[in-house]
């Protein structure tokens, strides 16, 4: 009895797993797919569900027609600032809150945690206009503050989390050998926190590479454009040329596939241990 | 390690909360100003106050009450949905087996993706006449007519719900995950000796233990699947004829599409009231406070 429920919990679980699995794969297969197919066999009732005509056009079309390389410079230069930045600030403000005892200690978690509660949408308006008077809107230097900004506080306890697994006796020990405080942050406890200061920047540099609608709405000039908002015109039109687009969503999403797939365990780890702890 | 009197933390965390200072907490400020301003960027002369005029034009708009319909079904279902999908993934996560980092890596990734690809994908997916899931339905002799998944009025929010449901999962199930991680084992073993069944081990532990970060997160994903226009605006952009906006993408398509800075403000505090609201009434419902344990 207990050996035939064994048997039906186990592939009970193999059958959901397989679902979950198909579930995620198939929408980027057939995105992949399409994406090396010539135009006569997207555009077919006839579906290819295997490519027959293999070609890499739309790539070259791509690359060639619409503005994608500026597109993949800025996202770049953008993710790249907004990762740098936010994982520095994070690492300061993550360490005071972990290894100080202060005045507005409990404020400031607080402070950060409601920060999480605040919709971007709502801040984006009153944003454009103060960017507008102080000449950040449609820069992609404006862009980088904002993706800061809805950045940090989930990164500053994010940094803390990964201080708090640090026991403080190193850095004790450290002080004593004669390092200064600053010394013994940056020679001891940094080397150890590589896995989460990674994390935190990959956390901030996804965020910045994906976002849509901040982009949207603070860039107006074609060679301010980052990757989503770039091709993301071309998706509003009736006529979507499907196999660029596919080509460039595919280009898209690759440097976040290749980050997440490297960082993946500490991310998972750090993202729940930051939300849940706070 | 104690250094209360120095001042080096307040330094440290000079540069973040400036910044969250000068382009959040100023931002969200100056909002409840320009909501009752005319405020359009096509007419950057008659900038000035003019009392209520933005809220009554937004509650007279006849679109407004399908639009309120509408964000009531977009979270209930989105977020719904979400919560059991994730919640089976990391049931069936939470004990190891081969492979499964690998395996997270993949069924994770949705999380990792911008809205942009995921939007454009789905689309693409259901694409009337040159789609797959049109294709293989009708194959199947499942349907006999094609489905409009996205320029049916009646389907197009639908349709962009099972899509940011999918979207979702993955954060969900990284929660649930973590939250019965920590659940110790011998929990299981004792249950086990009292001679428990499967739906009472799920029930009275797993269940009852995690109820705090099922709490958190339900919170969390409501606000955010509440405000998050994205996945609208490249899917459908609101249409057709508004059947699948809701709030956050039309007060995002207020301002970006009719530059009307002050009527979008305007939406935008009935909408923080809404959320201000869902949350006290959230927190009552679930005796939230015990879970403050910062």
């Amino acid at each position: 009895m207990i050996r035939t429920q064994r048997a039906f919990f186990i592939t009970v679980r193999i059958c959901i797993l397989m679902f979950y699995l198909l579930m995620v794969l198939l929408p980027f297969y057939w995105l992949f797919i399409t994406s090396v197919k010539p135009r006569m066999d997207i555009l077919t009732t006839n579906i290819q569900y295997w490519p027959k005509n293999f070609t890499l056009d739309n790539y070259r079309v791509l690359w060639s027609s619409s503005n994608f390389d500026v597109f993949l410079k800025n996202s770049i230069l953008v993710s790249l600032g907004t990762g740098v930045f936010t994982t520095c600030f994070a690492i300061l403000g993550g360490y005071a809150l972990a290894r100080y005892t202060f005045k507005l200690k409990t404020m400031a978690v607080y402070g950060l945690l409601l920060t999480q509660m605040i919709p971007g949408v709502l801040v984006m308006i009153p944003t454009a206009i103060l960017f507008s008077k102080v000449g950040l809107m449609n820069s992609l230097g404006g862009l980088i503050i904002i993706y800061i900004v809805g950045n940090i506080p989930f990164c500053l306890i994010l940094m803390r989390s990964f201080f708090d697994r640090i026991p403080v006796d190193l850095e004790e020990a450290a002080l004593i050998d004669g390092c200064s405080k600053l010394g013994a942050l940056f020679r001891i406890v940094l080397p150890i926190m590589l896995p989460g200061i990674v994390a935190t920047f990959v956390f901030a540099f996804i965020g910045a590479w994906n976002e849509l609608l901040c982009a949207i709405m603070f860039i107006s000039s074609d060679e301010l454009k980052t990757i989503p908002v770039g091709l993301s015109m071309f998706v509003q039109n009736y006529d979507v040329n499907w196999g660029v687009m596919t080509a460039g969503a595919v280009m898209a999403l690759l440097p976040s596939l290749i980050m997440f797939a490297i960082v993946q365990r500490f991310v998972v780890e750090g993202l729940s241990d930051g939300a849940v702890k706070g | 390690m104690k250094r209360i009197k120095s001042k080096e933390p307040y330094y440290m965390l000079a540069p973040s909360f400036l910044l969250l200072c000068i382009f959040l907490l100023y931002p969200l400020l100056s909002s409840f100003l320009y909501a009752f301003q005319s405020y359009k960027l096509t007419a950057p002369n008659a900038i000035g106050f003019n009392g209520i005029n933005n809220f009554k034009a937004v509650f007279q708009d006849s679109n407004f009450g399908l639009i309120l319909k509408n964000s009531f079904i977009w979270v209930v279902l989105t977020v719904g949905g979400q919560f059991i999908l994730g919640f089976i993934l990391a049931l069936a996560l939470r004990r190891p087996f081969p492979g499964r980092n690998f395996y997270q890596a993949i069924v994770f990734l949705p999380w990792a993706i911008s809205s942009f690809v995921v939007g454009l994908t789905f689309r693409w997916l259901l694409n009337a006449e040159y789609g797959p899931v049109n294709d293989l339905l009708l194959r199947l002799g499942i349907i006999k007519d094609k489905i409009y998944f996205l320029s049916d009025p009646e389907l197009a929010l639908y349709t962009v719900i099972v899509t940011m449901t999918w979207y979702g999962i993955p954060f969900f199930a990284i929660m649930l995950l973590a939250a019965m991680q920590s659940i110790p084992e011998d929990l299981y073993e004792a249950a086990d000796i009292d001679g428990a069944g499967i739906w009472s081990k799920f029930w009275h532990i797993t269940f009852s233990y995690i109820k705090q970060t099922i709490i958190l997160t339900l919170l969390l994903r409501t606000i955010w699947v509440f405000a998050s226009a994205d996945l609208i605006y490249i899917m459908t952009a609101g249409g057709p004829a508004n059947s699948s906006s809701i709030l956050s993408s039309y007060m995002f398509m207020k301002a970006y599409s009719s530059l009307d800075y002050g009527q979008a403000s305007a939406i935008g505090l009935f909408f923080m009231a809404l959320l201000i609201l869902f949350c006290y009434l959230f927190m009552k419902a679930t005796k939230f406070e015990k879970a403050g344990n910062f």
